[in-house]
């Protein structure tokens, strides 16, 4: 009789986030499906609002990752207005969303997965936390600490505060750069430099102990979308998508972002909230991709800036083409997080960068915007209409979390299908199934939120709804 | 406090953002500090260690949407000697809370194919309409100093020092110029509780009410105020509802301008 073991993270995802995997009759895993069920309804409310309230109000979308939806916001009201916005105004955006990936990233390099990756997958649940990586390694977790508020004080200094800033606004932004100000980032950047070059190290060092893991996390042949600059460069605030494939060859290049729904479809499953989004031309089946950082860091041509650039070159050996293996996800937020504070470095150091021109003024020329920026996890896209007052009559989302939602799915499947096999259930094997989800930190607020760090509920139950086993892990 | 048993504070989430929890981990340097002082007994975001109730202290993120986690608070509850409701979701509904005035049936039909999967309740609701609660911190977010200054108080045995005045004051305290008077832009900040640090008006913008009403909030004077500056009905409905749209003296006097435009 077929089975199904239920993962169901009974305390921060209640109601948000569970995995179930289907055993068949010889207790092998047959399916597994990744399941979301919170809606909070964004889309929906939004109705009616004025358009230039709209930056605020999709903020409050996600608490980790708002300064993202706040810029594709603002751009999908740059687009109403039909306006170019001052280049400091881009520049500065530039800088913030910077800064967000880089606490984004640091929160779920340090603070999510590297207890696992320190401590061992089979590592006591009550040790594999946060706290755990501090009295065993004082130094990483202290750097992982230092990485995350340099972020999130650069958010702070430009926005006023870390979660929810406002100054990010159609048009530009609310307030120029002030020289003490910029000052002040700038003293923070080498100390933030050799924060991620020692962990990169350590992490480099450490990579060949995850073999098994490496071959078995969600790897596996697939697409890979996201944005990148004029010349094929890392670029998370504008610029065109590129979609290359699994061996590394460009499939399509400097896509204008306007055009989203002419190859990005959508598709719905009964037994989850999140979408399905593939790439139409390859169809449902076969058009699935992988975004965020794995996948930015194997459609650009060039990461732009001197040391990530030469740890760039390292990391493509990892693969031929194109690096498949999802656990390369850590290696590659660890990359961006480097070029982040270089890139913020450049940024800071053109003294343009102080101009008092940093907002353009318009009415909504427009009755249609699309809003296109690289968050931490991936291509997100805004895209709203409005009326003849410059009320929301329609909206649409597609975040990055949801982008991978296929990915993930088969990625669970995956790694189910190596670690599980009937009643044998074990903590670490729990571990890993969970850790395939992580690699892809995927933010369940805005589709609700990470399978993080919490105890689990795992129930394996007959077909006919009988309770065979139960493993609660605390 | 050597040979003394450590308190035991746990994170609860319901539906929300992860915002306000986080500001937990954004204080950096207070956060070793509190972890010295406490066992943070139960707190996914940083820890998957949990430690057994009851609680001596227990934050609540999140506005209850489902009717599983109607049920889970009072679990909390029960298992929560003090319980505190952090940011507007726990302490009003949320941003959420938008859908309580419009049929939740149409928001699930528009985003997903098939909503008869769709579990959820009609009205997103505080979690004092659930169970008892001994204090609120507002905001959205919440600021991680008021937040510290609470559990100080709590672990120090006395009240927390936490303004209850409005956004006004903190203009005033700053020297920010007022936008309303000075500027003519329509401003919540009279009838908003402080805690932001009145941050808009410093960017030259009218406060919009994060943090929700204050105590004892003039609205319908302050409603007053906006149309004089030129603002409609629809205007003055809209800057009712948002982050703190069901908080009550923000919901009675939008549902006047919405009667209004019947």
């Amino acid at each position: 009789m077929g089975r199904q073991i239920l993962i169901d993270p009974v305390t921060r995802l209640e109601g948000h986030a569970k995995i179930t995997l289907h055993l068949d009759d010889e207790g092998a895993v047959e399916a597994a499906h990744f399941h979301v069920t919170q809606l909070r309804g964004f889309e929906k409310f939004c109705e009616g609002r004025r358009f230039f309230e709209m930056p605020y109000l999709m903020s409050r979308i996600c608490g980790i990752c708002p300064v993202s939806h706040l810029i594709a916001s603002a751009k999908t009201c740059d687009a109403i207005l039909a306006v170019s916005i001052p280049e400091t105004a881009a520049n500065l955006r530039r800088v913030m969303n910077l800064a967000q990936i880089i606490q984004s990233h640091a929160l779920s390099f340090f603070y999510l997965s590297s207890p696992d990756l320190l401590l061992g997958m089979e590592a006591d649940p009550g040790e594999r936390n946060l706290f755990g990586v501090a009295a065993a390694h004082p130094a990483l977790a202290h750097d992982g600490v230092g990485l995350r508020q340099f972020g999130q004080q650069i958010i702070e200094s430009l926005g006023g505060r870390r979660i929810h800033p406002g100054w990010v606004v159609p048009g530009g932004v609310a307030e120029p750069l002030t020289a003490e100000r910029r000052d002040r980032i700038l003293a923070g950047i080498p100390e933030a430099l050799s924060r991620v070059q020692r962990t990169l190290d350590w992490f480099k060092r450490t990579i060949e102990s995850f073999r098994e893991e490496i071959r078995t996390f969600a790897n596996f042949p697939s697409m890979f979308l996201g944005l990148v600059g004029p010349n094929g460069e890392l670029e998370t605030y504008d610029g065109k998508l590129r979609l290359r494939g699994e061996t590394g060859n460009l499939i399509h290049d400097q896509l204008d972002p306007q055009r989203y729904a002419e190859f990005i479809g959508e598709v719905s499953e009964p037994w989850t909230y999140m979408k399905f989004p593939y790439y139409k031309p390859a169809g449902s089946e076969h058009g699935f991709y992988r975004v965020g950082p794995l996948a930015r860091l194997n459609i650009v041509s060039r990461c732009g800036t001197t040391r990530a650039d030469q740890e760039l070159a390292e990391f493509r050996e990892m693969g031929r083409g194109a690096v498949l293996s999802s656990f390369h996800y850590h290696y590659a937020r660890l990359i961006e997080i480097l070029h982040g504070i270089e890139r913020i470095e450049e940024l800071l150091a053109d003294p343009k960068i102080l101009s008092k021109d940093v907002r353009a003024v318009a009415e909504p020329n427009r009755r249609e915007g699309i809003g296109v920026a690289e968050a931490p996890r991936g291509t997100l896209i805004h895209h709203y209409k409005i009326d003849d007052e410059g009320l929301i009559t329609w909206a649409n989302l597609i975040i990055a979390t949801g982008h991978n939602n296929m990915a993930m799915n088969r990625g669970i499947l995956q790694a189910a299908r190596h670690y599980v096999s009937g009643d044998q259930i074990s903590e670490g094997m729990l571990n890993r199934v969970e850790a395939v989800i992580r690699t892809f930190d995927p933010c369940l607020s805005c589709s609700t939120h990470a399978v993080g760090q919490m105890p689990m509920l795992v129930q394996v139950v007959a077909r006919d709804g009988t309770l065979v086993r139960e493993l609660r892990r605390n | 406090m050597p040979g003394r048993i450590k308190p035991k504070l746990a994170v609860w989430k319901f539906a929300s953002c992860d915002g306000c929890q986080l500001s937990l981990l954004d204080c950096e340097d207070e956060l070793l500090a509190v972890a010295g002082a406490v066992e943070i007994a139960n707190f996914p975001e940083a820890s998957r260690a949990v430690v057994k109730g009851p609680y001596d202290v227990s934050l609540v993120e999140g506005s209850i949407t489902t009717a599983h986690d109607a049920e889970r608070i009072h679990h909390v509850r029960r298992v929560s000697n003090f319980l505190i409701t952090i940011g507007a979701c726990a302490t009003a509904g949320g941003i959420q809370a938008l859908r309580n005035f419009k049929d939740v049936r149409d928001f699930t039909s528009m985003v997903y194919a098939t909503p008869q999967y769709i579990e959820t309740l009609n009205k997103s609701t505080p979690i004092v309409d659930h169970v008892r609660v001994d204090y609120e911190l507002h905001g959205c977010p919440i600021n991680k100093h008021q937040l510290v200054e609470v559990l100080s108080a709590l672990l120090n045995g006395r009240r927390p020092n936490i303004p209850s005045h409005s956004v006004c004051t903190e203009c005033k305290r700053h020297g920010t110029v007022c936008v309303m008077v000075a500027h003519g832009t329509p401003c919540l900040g009279p009838v908003t509780h402080a805690g932001c640090g009145a941050l808009c008006p410093s960017y030259n913008r009218g406060c919009y009410g994060c943090y929700g009403p204050m105590e004892s909030p003039n609205t319908a004077a302050l409603a007053k105020g906006w149309v004089q500056l030129g603002a409609k009905e629809p205007d003055l409905l809209r800057a009712f509802r948002s982050y703190n749209s069901y908080a009550e003296a923000f919901r009675r006097e939008s549902e006047d301008h919405e009667e209004q435009n019947h």
